[in-house]
């Protein structure tokens, strides 16, 4: 018997090995590179509400809660939608039908960043500021933009995984409802939907994950000002104001601005860690939700 | 009153559905009416020179295939090995703690990889703005969804195949050699195509790692030899929308980009649902 | 077997790919980052050069002037452009670089203003007012003759050439101006986009973007009360306050392709181009360059 040398699995194991390696190695990097401002500024770089970094001063929070505020409007407008989209092609719709919803909503979770910004900015942009002229606001550039615009470019993502959680729970087990004469309705309500729930939930952590981390299309309709910290934490009003994100500070000139400087680019690439790790528990915690399902991009 | 609730909930429900299918078909309308009147041959003629008043995309298209390519060849050597390692070789225990961290991996922001790429090749490796190095970022930015996808179609082997061959006494990496890798090449084919989209919309790894928005043409060489790129091309003229000319052009290159994912996806998908329904059937 | 063929496909295509430009002679390179002020009249003029010398030029406006300085500094590129002149921090955060400025032409900065703030009266500012605009203590335009609207101040990012010309000239220095917060803008496409579509808007723009539709240059009011508008006579002239000079940088002396750039740029040709985009080409040409 011809017994072949277990050369791909070294290499497979190999591979992985290496993957994890580079994996932790890169985040070790991240941290070395942020290093300097935790040094210069301690805990006050997460806590503190200024950020002028001509005069030495980084102060991360207004941007946690710009990132924070715009997921949060996001989810909010996406979720309803998108778990109503699911509800409908997992329990409603016969199976030839479903391609026909299913296939548009997966070419929509494809559509670039780039795209959406396009779209935000001539399109969203003016929409949204008619629509807040009763509060007199600046300009289209407001939390409020960015909020919607997200929550257009996570719809996707929520439904199909949302989509996927549900049709996990065993058609036979709704033909039985069906059998013992529940309404379609009651039988999502009741068998589809608290078996679904950790699946539901992790589809939404998702979502917000993806929120969370998008750069482009936020930055060109957030407006970019800078230490906008609200008076009253819960108050609407910053909505109709411009603000700043983790991303989209990232994403803007300062970046090339702070190369140079030691203090300067680690306050940039500490922004990324904190990023990093919001986005990186909240996945973790969906795939904790999800066992043994499928995860998409 | 059952009765009631239950046509209010399928209706409700329906309207959702129309909702998001309606914003898919608003969203490709809408670029595609406005970038009408830019459709010409000369989008495709091929200029240096990005000044927002000419159209023409040749090297925008050219710099973005390069990139996902050399995203694609760097990614799916490893995709390959991982998805290996974990579906078949690694223990339980092992096996999940892989899957929890792709599921990290494909978390992580793409600026996050713009920047990490910003650090190491522009930083230590000193290649300036180079089109490999936007090729790599790109391939590790995609390999979680590779491998995924791999990882999903290796589960979904109905396992007839892999008792039948181990009944015949073939041993693990025998059984990856002739059953499993020719098996999932479907998983490959659907996750690379997946891969290949997602890379080819990405703008925030390649703005700080590869792509300028005018001069450059074809790459000679790796060090300080960018390209253009779609995406990052949108993305400079986003912020200029003022010529209504140029607002033309632009969603003339939106709709370029715009068709060239959806190409990718629309090819990954037949493969995709393929496996879906032979791990229900198989 | 067909994977084999397919693998080979690719190593032919990726082998050409990569050969071909290595064996054919590299062309000469010239990496040019910086103001987005100055930018428009280097893209035209790399264009030229391209077609004529074989050089290849690659251009960028990543991070504004400061961002071009700071690329120069690192030795990323090989000529930034600025729209304000090198300034001891420069010098003082890059000590290796020896920054020689070359100026290109002159550019009138100037306070514009959405349509509907011009139309309403508002056709200039004095120092002390645009003060108070920018540090927020007038909100509403009626405040200084304008329409009943609020406000909007997009301030250019610090460190953009245009906010530090801005900075030096209302508060003698960016170290001595006061720490605001306003919405940013970062290139002059963006600032002109953001006042055309924003009512009661204002930014910190070259005048020469300014086209009397949808965005309006405002004049600058001095002490005694006379107005002094951003056009090419007061400019050369020497009376509009807020000119500034426009500058190529190199490290150190300028050779080969980057001396072919920057001599291009200060000879006649060059300064035509400087001409059609609105700025004023240096004394040297203004004789035989204005209409």
């Amino acid at each position: 018997m011809n017994r072949s040398p277990e050369v791909i699995r070294w290499l497979a194991v190999g591979t992985s090995v290496l993957a994890v390696i580079f994996g932790l190695s890169m985040l070790g990097l991240l941290l070395l590179e942020s290093l300097p401002i935790f040094r210069h500024q301690g805990a006050d770089y997460l806590t503190g509400t200024l950020w002028h970094f001509r005069g030495g001063q980084f102060g991360a929070l207004p941007m946690i809660y710009g990132t924070l505020v715009v997921s949060a409007v996001a989810l909010l407008c996406a979720t309803p939608i998108a778990l109503g989209a699911a509800l409908f092609t997992a329990e409603v719709v016969p199976f030839r039908l479903r391609m026909w919803i299913k296939v548009p909503i997966e070419l929509l979770a494809g559509v670039p960043s780039v795209v959406y910004g396009l779209l935000g900015v001539l399109l969203l942009r003016n929409l949204i500021y008619r629509l807040l002229k009763p509060f007199a606001p600046l300009s289209g550039d407001t939390l409020l933009t960015a909020g919607v615009l997200l929550a257009v470019m996570i719809l996707p993502t929520v439904m199909t995984l949302a989509d996927d959680a549900l049709r996990a729970v065993p058609a036979s087990q709704r033909r039985a409802a069906r059998g013992l004469g529940l309404t379609l309705t009651e039988t999502a309500h009741r068998v589809s939907l608290p078996q679904a729930l950790p699946g539901l939930v992790a589809a939404v952590l998702l979502g917000l994950g993806r929120a969370l981390g998008e750069t482009i299309a936020v930055f060109l309709v957030v407006g970019r000002q800078d230490n906008r910290w609200p008076e009253f934490l819960l108050s609407l009003r910053p909505l109709t104001e411009a603000g700043q994100t983790l991303t989209s500070k990232m994403g803007g000139s300062e970046t090339f601005i702070a190369y140079g400087d030691p203090v300067h680019w680690a306050a940039m690439v500490g922004l990324a860690l904190v990023l990093i790790v919001l986005v990186v528990s909240l996945t973790l915690a969906s795939g904790w939700l999800l066992p043994g399902r499928r995860h998409r991009a | 009153m059952r009765k009631v609730v239950d046509h209010i909930f399928r209706f409700g429900t329906g309207a959702c559905a129309t909702l998001s299918c309606a914003l898919l078909l608003g969203i490709a309308g809408t670029i595609f009416l406005r970038a009408l009147p830019a459709l010409d041959g000369s989008l495709l003629a091929g200029s240096a020179d990005a000044r927002f008043a000419q159209g023409d995309l040749a090297f925008q298209i050219l710099g973005t295939l390069l990139l996902v390519s050399t995203a694609l060849i760097v990614s799916t050597p490893i995709a390959v090995g991982l998805a290996l390692a974990k579906s078949v070789y690694l223990g339980p225990g092992a096996a999940r703690a892989m899957r929890l961290g792709l599921f990290a991996a494909n978390g992580v922001p793409s600026i996050v990889f713009g920047i990490l790429g910003l650090v190491v090749f522009a930083k230590f490796l000193d290649w300036g703005k180079s089109w490999l190095a936007g090729g790599i970022v790109l391939g590790l930015m995609i390999l979680p969804t590779m491998t995924v996808a791999l990882v999903e179609r290796i589960e979904a082997l109905p396992t007839r195949y892999l008792q039948a061959a181990t009944g015949l006494g073939l041993n693990r990496s025998q059984l990856v050699r002739s059953v499993i890798l020719p098996q999932s090449r479907g998983g490959l084919v659907a996750g690379g195509l997946l891969g290949l989209a997602r890379a080819a919309g990405e703008t925030a790894p390649i703005m700080f790692t590869a792509a300028v928005f005018s001069g450059a043409t074809v790459p000679d060489g790796i060090r300080d030899s960018p390209v253009l790129a779609l995406p990052y091309h949108i993305f400079v003229l986003a912020q200029d929308t003022y010529d209504v000319d140029a607002r033309t052009r632009m969603w003339a290159a939106a709709f370029v980009l715009l068709s060239l994912v959806f190409l990718f996806s629309l090819v990954s998908l037949p493969a995709r649902l393929h496996s879906t329904e032979e791990a229900r059937f198989g | 077997m067909r994977t084999r063929r397919l693998l080979l496909t690719a190593a032919l295509f990726w082998t050409t790919l990569l050969v071909g430009p290595t064996l054919s002679p590299a062309p000469a390179r010239v990496r040019i980052n910086g103001s987005t002020t100055v930018n428009p009249v280097v893209v035209d003029a790399a264009k030229m050069l391209r077609s004529e010398e074989d050089i290849e030029i690659l251009i960028d406006t990543v991070g504004g002037s400061s961002g071009g300085i700071a690329a120069l500094g690192d030795g990323r590129i090989e000529i930034a452009m600025s729209s304000r002149p090198l300034s001891d921090d420069d010098r003082r955060r890059f000590p290796r670089t020896d920054f020689r400025a070359v100026r290109i032409g002159v550019d009138a900065l100037a306070l514009v203003v959405s349509r509907d703030v011009w139309e309403a009266g508002v056709h200039s500012l004095s120092p002390e007012q645009i003060r108070d605009l920018y540090e927020g203590r007038v909100r509403s335009w009626r405040e200084v003759g304008g329409p009943d609207r609020r406000v909007v101040f997009f301030n250019k990012e610090p460190g953009r050439g245009t906010w530090e010309v801005f900075v030096n000239w209302l508060y003698q220095g960016a170290d001595h101006a006061p720490f605001v917060n306003l919405p940013e803008v970062g290139s002059n496409e963006e600032g002109r986009n953001k006042v055309a579509s924003t009512p009661g808007s204002i930014t910190q723009l070259s005048a020469a973007w300014a086209d009397g539709e949808q965005i309006f240059a405002l004049g600058l009011r001095t002490h005694r009360g006379r107005v002094i508008y951003p056009t090419e006579d007061r400019l050369v002239d020497g009376s509009y306050p807020l000119a500034r000079s426009l500058f190529v940088i190199s490290d150190g002396l300028p050779r080969g392709e980057t001396a072919l750039v920057i001599g291009f740029l200060t000879s006649s040709r060059g300064q035509q181009l400087v001409t059609r985009h609105g700025f004023s080409p240096l004394p040297a040409f203004r004789e035989d360059l204005s209409p």
